[in-house]
């Protein structure tokens, strides 16, 4: 994947509406990147094109105490003009190698359980189906999420990885 | 959980709530404290009651008594969320430094009381004042020695040097720096350097202070080790990069390379080392000592060439074919041109490089981007060459459709570089349409073939074709009668977004389109499903909300201008806070970045524009003496930091082949610079219209004592107007141009110097002047001089009479909304005149004063009657306009084009939104009627 991957900065969130006015990516208040810029800045790369456009970003943090301290995916996103060039997989390496210095023991996400392009690209990066969030999206009707799972290297036992056989609530998920 | 269920009373409460949270959204503060008054007096001890008095106050400046109100609402420790939360307001709003005070007090009360101490600090973090937090920080440390707090002083002694007087001063910079360093070094010295923030915070100082060899060694030491989230060696490419040392600069990359081949940065870094050391080795005398030892650096364009052939063989099994190789060739061949070496002999034929490149992403969307910034390698003749070639390479002649998806997108990548390389430009009008027409059929066959089965979240496969057709149709509507391959545009991108919906790239163009024909309600609609929010207010502003203005459709003006000020007053309380996390999180290196864009937002000159269209949009409201009033405090209150205004326009957003921005994108051009210095002078005239207003509002309420100092204030008003004015006829007023896409609509500057602005309302200004001064000569001379020029303005009108083309229809509207303006100014300096001659009741006055008084009133009223006059002919030619819309004409335009649209439609947007401009414009010529008359009448 040819590109450049550098922090994410402030004035990127000038020029990525060539990500952003896609649907499947949503524009967050500035208080919500701001957080992430501040408290996790490893954690937010973006992607640019040899042209300087941007092709994609990630956004995630590491949380969690004792063998729940892992990373967290919030925000993977690619161009439309740039997809299907394996840049997700870089972003996604990239937060596991960050994830994996931090000794954390696994790294999640939710996705849509409709969202069936990104459920396939994180089953072969080896993430898998932890648990079912009922109705973890608001929206007409409400959706619900998957909470994928990769375990890392810290987590020898892959006792992180083992999926619950019953699906849990939003407030049950911390 | 909700708070209904807690308290049984608590709906009631929140009813007898609700109208004060209304009027204090709706701003009138007034009647939100009389509410207050009211439920306090039923509930004594209501609590969120009294938290919403004291913001109340506080909005009223009656400080003060909001600060009592607070203070014993916090010592009675309220606990429920509507409370907090309005008292949370409250501290927001309040002047951040009456803040600081109440923590200094406290801090002052309760000296050992960490949580005080830090909050004292975040106090003064957020009024940015640099000293006072390194003195609270030292405070804070010496209560609790903590590490953190150690690194907040430093922080603060880093940006007194960086921001504050450091900033301009090299030598107290110098000695500041040094201090950071010192107090850092000693941090490491005793061994307490542990966090990772913390050696970050070290690193910052040694890069302040240039000291790149020091942070190398650092990295390479046990505090390198403590940097657990960075990636050491891409660092450390960085210093060598600062220091210049090509040869490290050189191995590194070709490390980085080995182990990921798509790198690009590093693949630009590598070339351009390879030829500063080819250089600095061709020029022995000036090669230093670390270059003796090159064994095993890339220093010749051959070896470098070596060297990328090696990574593409070594990369050939991979599972994603890499580009990175691939187009380092092209950056090498761009050095080699650079440095007037011939390409030919290391790469063979450039055009070859460019076939092969195509052969192998072709298929890919990203190819021509790739492309495009290279294509200046080649000679003018090699470009249409390429053209040529490349549409051999896809195989599809003039009677054929592709074969394959991968073949489709072959075809478009070739059309889009074949634009880039200036295909498009010089050809007959028969070939464009020819063009056009095979660009409509490739869209429709590529769309039925392989665009139907696909989610709707995705972008049609064919729908480029349909773009790039809207791009042809843009040239041709530069050509005669090109107004219907406008509409022609509007229809096809309807068409597409009905088949993709989410394509934004087919809603930003039709947004565009529909603004040049002056369909505000089509692209409101559009606009809308683009689902712009946030900072996109900011950047993506102008596509929608920046073009309003001159519309006449007041009702959609008002709903964008209020979200877009929403955003902008709530991020500028909010920034702040932001700084404070980069404290709280140790982001030290972020602080830097975070006060920049602080910076950049708040003095947006999109926001800018917009506040005073609002403004604007007021005085067009304004029909009373008590809307005058809330006018003055509007305009009072606007706050322009003239030289730090920024453009923050997203132009890259529109997409382009046209061969003008491939190599550099549209924002780095000169018009777009030329229309930032248009934009500002613009704004600057605009303001001056209110700044009249407010002088001479400020003159009608000034006592005696002050009256000499507010005339003298308004005069200077009127003169640096008129020079103002004088300033921009004489710059560059050349409009941007207008036959490439991408480049954003002109400048609202154009528009507005060819209505009398200037010349109209200041004789206004002057006859009021004149009144002032009760000097009946100069008030004869002035009504003489306002009557000219309002009578001028509707002479004007009447030539821009409504036209068949719907381009300069629009700008006919543009035309009179601007006039109007002028004639809603007037209108408001006119009352103001004659609220200065009402004969006051109780005095009474000597006779002969009072036939000069009567004299003078009369001459106002009969001024105002004028006015009145002119306001009604305005509603004539505009009715006149009205009629000119006929169905007929768009009908036979689009009836003459071949695409299947529903022509009803189309045109039944453009009339209803025409209607709804004029309807508006009436409604304003209206009130202006009503307010005037019932006044002289």
């Amino acid at each position: 994947m040819m590109t450049t991957l550098r922090p994410f900065t402030c004035d990127d969130m000038y020029r990525f509406n060539n990500v952003n006015l896609d649907p499947l990516t949503e524009t967050y208040g500035l208080p919500f990147y701001m957080q992430y810029l501040a408290h996790w800045p490893e954690y937010f790369q973006i992607a640019e094109s040899a042209s300087g456009e941007i092709m994609g970003y990630i956004m995630g943090k590491a949380e969690g105490i004792g063998e729940n301290w892992h990373g967290h995916v919030t925000a993977l996103t690619v161009s439309p003009d740039f997809r299907r060039l394996g840049l997700a997989a870089t972003l996604m390496n990239f937060l596991e190698e960050v994830s994996e210095k931090k000794r954390a023991y696994f790294v999640d996400l939710f996705v849509r359980v409709s969202n069936q392009v990104a459920i396939k690209m994180y089953t072969n990066l080896g993430y898998i189906v932890y648990r079912t969030v009922l109705e973890y999206y608001s929206g007409d009707p409400d959706e619900d999420a998957y909470d994928m799972r990769k375990a890392l290297s810290r987590d020898v036992n892959q006792k992180s990885v083992i999926p619950l056989a019953h699906p849990v609530r939003p407030e049950e998920v911390d | 959980m909700s708070r209904h269920v807690q308290n049984p009373d608590s709906s009631i409460i929140e009813r007898r709530l609700r109208p004060i949270y209304d009027w204090l959204d709706s701003g009138n503060n007034k009647k939100a404290l009389q509410e207050c008054e009211k439920v306090l007096k039923k509930n004594l001890n209501l609590q969120c009651g009294k938290a919403l008095k004291a913001l109340t106050l506080l909005r009223m400046g009656r400080d003060q008594e909001c600060i009592t109100i607070l203070d014993n609402l916090t010592s009675e420790k309220p606990t429920d969320d509507a409370t907090l939360q309005v008292i949370s307001l409250c501290y927001r709003e309040m002047e951040q430094n009456k803040i600081c005070k109440l923590y200094e007090t406290a801090v002052k009360l309760d000296p050992t009381n960490e949580e005080l101490h830090t909050h004292l600090f975040m106090s003064y973090v957020k009024i940015g004042d640099f000293k006072l937090q390194q003195q609270s920080a030292m405070a804070l440390y010496k209560q609790k020695p903590k590490n953190p707090y150690y690194c907040w002083i430093v922080m603060s002694i880093i940006l007194q040097a960086t921001r504050g007087e450091g900033e301009t001063d090299e030598s107290k910079r110098k000695v500041l720096l040094s201090l950071a360093e010192r107090m850092m070094t000693k941090l490491v010295d005793d061994n307490k350097m542990d966090a990772e923030q913390e050696v970050q915070l070290y690193i910052l100082v040694l890069k302040l202070l240039e000291k790149y060899e020091e942070v190398l060694h650092l990295l390479d030491g046990p505090l390198g080790e403590k940097l657990q989230s960075a990636n050491i060696i891409h660092l450390k490419l960085d210093y060598y990069l600062k220091l210049e040392n090509w040869g490290k600069v050189n191995e590194t990359c070709k490390f980085i390379l080995n182990e990921s081949f798509d790198r690009w940065a590093v693949w630009k870094h590598y070339i351009k080392s390879v030829f500063k050391l080819y250089t600095s080795n061709s020029n022995a005398d000036t090669a230093n000592s670390n270059l003796k030892s090159l064994d095993g650096l890339d220093n010749t364009p051959e070896k470098c060439h070596e060297f990328i052939c090696g990574i593409i063989e070594s990369g050939s099994d991979n599972a994603f074919l890499l580009r990175g190789p691939y187009l380092a060739r092209f950056e090498l061949c761009f050095k080699l041109q650079e440095h007037r070496f011939k390409c030919d002999d290391l790469l063979g034929d450039v055009l070859q490089l460019f076939v092969e490149y195509f052969r192998l992403f072709g298929h890919k969307p990203c190819c021509v981007l790739d492309l495009k910034i290279y294509l200046n390698l080649l000679s003018a003749d090699q470009k249409s060459e390429l053209g040529i070639r490349l549409m051999k390479e896809v195989g599809i002649g003039p009677t054929s459709v592709p074969q394959t998806a991968d073949q489709m997108q072959l075809h478009i990548g070739a059309l889009q570089l074949s634009r880039l390389c200036g295909a498009h430009r010089n050809l007959s009008k028969d070939h464009l349409q020819a063009m056009m027409t095979a660009l409509v059929l490739h869209y429709q066959h590529g769309y039925q073939t392989y665009g139907k089965e696909l989610p709707s979240t995705d972008i049609g496969p064919a729908d480029n074709y349909a773009l790039m057709a809207v791009h042809v149709m843009y040239d041709l509507s530069k050509t005669e009668n090109g107004i219907q391959y406008l509409v022609a545009a509007i229809a096809l991108l309807s068409n597409l977004i009905r088949n993709s919906p989410s394509n934004f790239h087919a809603k930003l163009l039709v947004v565009k389109i529909y603004h040049m024909l002056g369909d505000v309600i089509g692209a409101n609609n559009i606009f809308y499903s683009l689902d712009i929010k946030h900072i996109q207010l900011d950047s993506l502003g102008y596509i929608h909300c920046g073009q309003l203005a001159t519309t006449g459709m007041f009702s959609i003006c008002s709903v964008h201008y209020d979200t877009t000020i929403k955003f902008f007053s709530s991020n500028y309380k909010d920034s702040t806070e932001h700084l404070t996390f980069c404290y709280k999180f140790g982001s030290f290196f972020k602080l830097d970045e975070f006060m920049d864009f602080r910076e950049r937002m708040n003095n947006s000159l999109h926001y800018a524009t917009v506040l005073v269209d609002r403004v604007m949009l007021n005085l067009m409201d304004c029909s009373s003496v008590t809307g005058l009033n809330n006018l003055y405090i509007s305009i009072s209150e606007l706050r322009i930091n003239w030289t730090k205004l920024r453009d923050n326009k997203d132009l890259g957003i529109y997409v382009t082949w046209d061969p003008e921005f491939a190599e550099r994108p549209v924002d780095q051009t000169e018009e777009i610079q030329r229309l930032f210095e248009q934009d500002m002078k613009f704004l600057k005239l605009r303001v001056y219209v209110l700044y009249c207003i407010k002088g001479t509002i400020e003159v009608s309420k000034s006592l005696d004592g002050l009256k000499t100092a507010s005339l003298e204030a308004l005069k200077r008003t009127l003169k640096d107007w008129k020079e103002l004015e004088e300033d921009a006829r004489n710059s560059d007023l050349e409009p941007i141009p207008d036959h490439l896409i991408a480049y954003p609509p002109p400048s609202r500057l154009h528009g507005f110097l060819t209505v009398p602005y200037v010349s109209c309302i200041t004789s206004f200004v002057e006859f009021f002047l004149a009144l002032c001064k009760q000097n009946v000569e100069e008030i004869e001379t002035f009504f003489e001089q306002a009557h000219r020029e309002i009578k001028a303005l509707n002479e004007k009108l009447d030539v821009k009479s409504g036209s068949s083309d719907f381009r300069e229809k629009r700008k006919g509207n543009e035309f009179f909304v601007n006039n109007l303006e002028v004639i809603c100014t007037v209108c408001v300096i006119c009352l103001v005149c004659l609220e200065s001659v009402k004969p006051p009741s109780t005095r009474k006055s000597k006779k002969k004063h009072q036939v000069t008084e009567s004299k003078v009133q009369s001459l106002v009223i009969q001024l105002a009657h004028e006015v009145l006059s002119e306001i009604n002919k305005f509603s004539e030619v505009l009715f006149s306009w009205t009629n000119t819309i006929t169905e007929k004409e768009l009908i036979t335009i689009l009836d003459s084009l071949n695409l299947s649209v529903n022509n009803d439609n189309l045109h039944r947007g453009f009339m209803d939104s025409y209607a709804v401009s004029y309807k508006e414009i009436q409604e304003v010529l209206k009130s202006k009627l009503k307010m005037l008359s019932s006044i002289v009448e």
